[in-house]
């Protein structure tokens, strides 16, 4: 028997990304160079020895199926237990801030009826972090808690992000919204497969309700604990998020945590060539994926699979998705440019460094 | 398993050399299984060949250190070969009631395998090796085969004549059927050589295998003895014209020139056709890292890698290390080679996961190519 199953909710969207999400869901948002922001969650899940996760997914789900497909690439393609695709609800998600849906477990709850595991740990996809679940799960175990949050202290104020009050580790109120450091939820959490089922049966009638309001709700009833994540995570809810998370990855520190060799995120794989860098080139301080061609100048910069950028043609400060060229002698700067984006020759586009300038992606 | 039903083709993939004129680069592993162009290894090329042209039955005859090579094809599904009805199929030498013994010879390899071609019932066999860096859609050959009706179609293709007496020399008549072939002759009477590309009849290479078995002074290898002996017998062999690229990286100083071609900016092999993309079974590492220092210019750089010195006309593969004030120069690193702070590294090899320490010097710019294999460290 598994003493633990995940359960991945996707089915949510932000506002804060704006174009970046106009027609992909957070969780297929490209992050790091060749990750989608799932592959965080998912990896996290397999690296701590899961092996079955639920995923409920998202309304515009065409990129999160094209990528996770049967999740081959996170070995979940299994006979026994591996992924479960669990439909999310189509109605009213926009725009909503609920993470863990009520109607959506409901919607599923046969995957945790039929599931032999004792817990579950629930997460969200707009998470970014490295984290071996197993430390939590055995602090869960001795505190012998209903519910075991992850929190941190939040490195930004989030007014519209959940926050923990705490005695101990013991939550002892929700708030919302939290200031740069004090203890953020960070969307993940464990708890018992069948006081989870319960819940859900306790609050059938109020689906819209997110089970964080339950929680809330029954916090003088429940043993509600927080368990702080020992390492760097982020949460990405916006465009200025996104970015300082993904310029956080050129430090050494936060990137041999983040893209650990000992636990690795997992992807689905493509056959990309690796990168090519012509003579004349610079490339000073950048992350860059396979199949880059390199003429011209990249610093501080994030490059995605098969982007080029050419003679002359500088990228600076910037996040370069997919398959963008930058033509000869254009520039880029303190930019996010979404897949597919040709920057005509001679094309100046600048942001500044806390408000940066977003290409969305080239219509097919 | 299914009843396998009668396929068209199948492929046996000769992957047993230890291509001992690689040195240190085949030390511990198989040629086929040698890295190469930053992020494959050599038998990726023929792996891919057999994907693209729709054969999805694959036996690879293995012999030399093995185990690197078995895991990294492991079911295939790398090169989406890992089809329920055939496959890929790792075929070692094995025992019988009559005793066990090494595959001596590459027909020998395919003649100790018959069972397993038996179970296919192909019409026709591809024999393929291992070693050579390629693109080629088999269907076109086995297109020619057909219609010439032959019994063999072997793969040839035109080299200046000085290189013809190293390889196989074919000569065709009009309508490109082999008159005449000779293993490495001195004096080469035709610029066309044997690629060690072969489709055969399944049922006539099954008649030549066990003619050839039973024939003691037979060194029980394809271009000595079978093809000559078909050819004797005025069997149909037909030559297939390939006009690409082709290339045999089998020793150090052609291993070294053929990745430094590369990194042209319009190399004779283009790693980059996505209309035929070479797949491979590599790592998920992350993207490389170029640090705020370093110089990367005229290079192929892989996933993993973290670059913190310079980097000029060199190939560094998957997960290596460039240490800051380390010079690496006309270079190839295999994956997971580390050249550490203040290092001068020039016109080298450095086998995967090999280490070139601090302040070392290894190679020179002029003179022999200086090699290291894997897990080696320069002190």
């Amino acid at each position: 028997m598994e003493r633990i199953a995940g359960l991945v909710c996707a089915n949510y969207e932000t506002k804060g990304l704006g174009v970046l999400t106009e027609d992909r869901t957070i969780a297929s948002l490209p992050f790091g160079g060749r990750y989608r922001m799932i592959d965080f969650s998912l990896s996290n899940m397999v690296n701590s020895g899961i092996r079955t996760v639920g995923l409920i997914t998202p309304y515009k789900y065409r990129s999160i199926f094209d990528h996770i497909g049967a999740g081959k690439a996170w070995s979940l393609d299994r006979k026994d237990g591996g992924l479960f695709i669990l439909p999310g609800s189509t109605f009213g998600v926009s725009g909503s801030r609920s993470r863990f849906l009520m109607r959506d477990l409901k919607r599923n709850e046969v995957f945790l009826k039929r599931s032999t595991a004792e817990y579950i740990i629930l997460t969200a996809v707009d998470v970014i972090c490295n984290l071996d679940y197993r430390p939590m799960v055995e602090y869960h175990e001795r505190s012998g808690a209903d519910v075991t949050l992850l929190f941190s202290e939040a490195s930004t104020d989030a007014p519209l992000d959940p926050g923990l009050i705490l005695d101990g580790d013991r939550v002892t109120a929700f708030t919302h919204g939290v200031r740069a450091g004090e203890n953020a939820f960070c969307a993940c959490f464990i708890i018992r497969r069948t006081l989870l089922i319960d819940v859900l049966g306790w609050y059938a009638t109020v689906g819209h309700l997110d089970l964080f309001e339950a929680l809330e709700a029954d916090l003088d009833k429940t043993d509600v604990r927080a368990y702080r994540c020992p390492g760097y995570i982020r949460r990405i809810l916006d465009v200025r998020d996104y970015y300082r998370c993904s310029m956080e990855l050129l430090l050494p520190e936060v990137r041999e945590e983040v893209l650990s060799k000992e636990r690795p995120v997992l992807t689905k794989v493509r056959d990309s060539v690796p990168t090519k860098y012509l003579n004349g080139s610079k490339t000073r301080n950048s992350l860059v994926s396979a199949g880059c061609l390199i003429k011209g100048t990249v610093e501080n910069s994030i490059l995605f699979r098969s982007v080029k950028v050419e003679d002359g043609a500088v990228v600076r400060n910037s996040i370069i998705l997919q398959s963008c060229v930058i033509e000869a002698g254009a520039s880029v700067e303190n930019a996010i440019l979404d897949r597919g984006n040709v920057i005509a020759a001679g094309t100046v586009l600048k942001g500044s460094p806390g408000n940066a300038f977003v290409l969305g992606k080239k219509k097919i | 398993m299914k009843t396998p039903v009668g396929k068209e083709c199948i492929a046996m993939l000769l992957a047993g050399g230890q291509g001992s004129r690689l040195g240190a680069l085949t030390k511990t592993i198989a040629k086929p299984a040698v890295s190469f162009g930053g992020k494959y290894r050599i038998i990726d090329f023929t792996l891919s060949n057999c994907a693209h042209s729709g054969i999805d039955t694959v036996g690879v005859l293995t012999q030399y250190r093995p185990y690197l090579l078995n895991s990294y094809i492991g079911t295939g599904s790398a090169w989406g070969l890992d089809s329920s009805s055939g496959g890929v199929s790792i075929l070692p030498p094995y025992a019988t009631e009559s005793g066990g013994r090494w595959y001596e010879g590459t027909a020998d390899a395919v003649y100790r395998n018959l069972d397993y071609i038996r179970l296919y019932h192909p019409k026709y066999v591809l024999i393929l090796s291992g070693d050579h860096i390629y693109r080629m859609d088999y269907r076109k050959m086995l297109r020619l085969h057909r219609e010439k009706q032959a019994d063999l179609t072997v793969s040839v293709m035109q080299v200046p004549l000085e290189e013809a007496p190293s390889f196989g020399v074919m000569t065709l008549d009009g309508q490109g059927r082999v008159t005449a072939f000779e293993e490495k002759p001195a004096h080469p009477a035709s610029d066309l050589v044997s690629m060690g590309i072969y489709i055969f009849n399944a049922d006539l290479l099954e008649q030549a295998l066990l003619e050839d078995s039973d024939d003691d002074r037979s060194e029980h290898d394809f271009g000595k003895n079978i093809i000559p002996g078909l050819l004797e017998k005025g069997k149909r062999i037909y030559g297939y014209r390939f006009s690409g690229f082709w290339k045999d990286v089998g020793t150090i100083a052609s291993y070294h020139e053929t990745s430094m071609d590369l990194l042209e900016s319009h190399p004779k092999f283009d790693l980059d056709d996505p209309r035929f993309p070479i797949f491979s079974n590599a790592n998920i590492s992350p993207p490389h890292y170029v640090g705020p220092d370093a110089v990367v210019q005229s290079s192929i750089v892989g996933n993993g890698s973290r670059i913190l010195g310079t980097v000029i006309h060199s190939i560094v593969s998957v997960d290596c290390v460039v240490e800051a004030g380390a010079t690496v120069r006309d270079c190839v690193l295999l994956s997971g080679a580390a050249v550490r702070e203040g290092a001068t590294v020039t016109r080298a090899i450095l086998g995967e996961n090999s280490t070139v320490e601090a302040g070392a010097v290894f190679g020179s710019a002029d003179g022999e190519i200086a090699v290291i294999g894997d897990d080696f460290v320069v002190e």
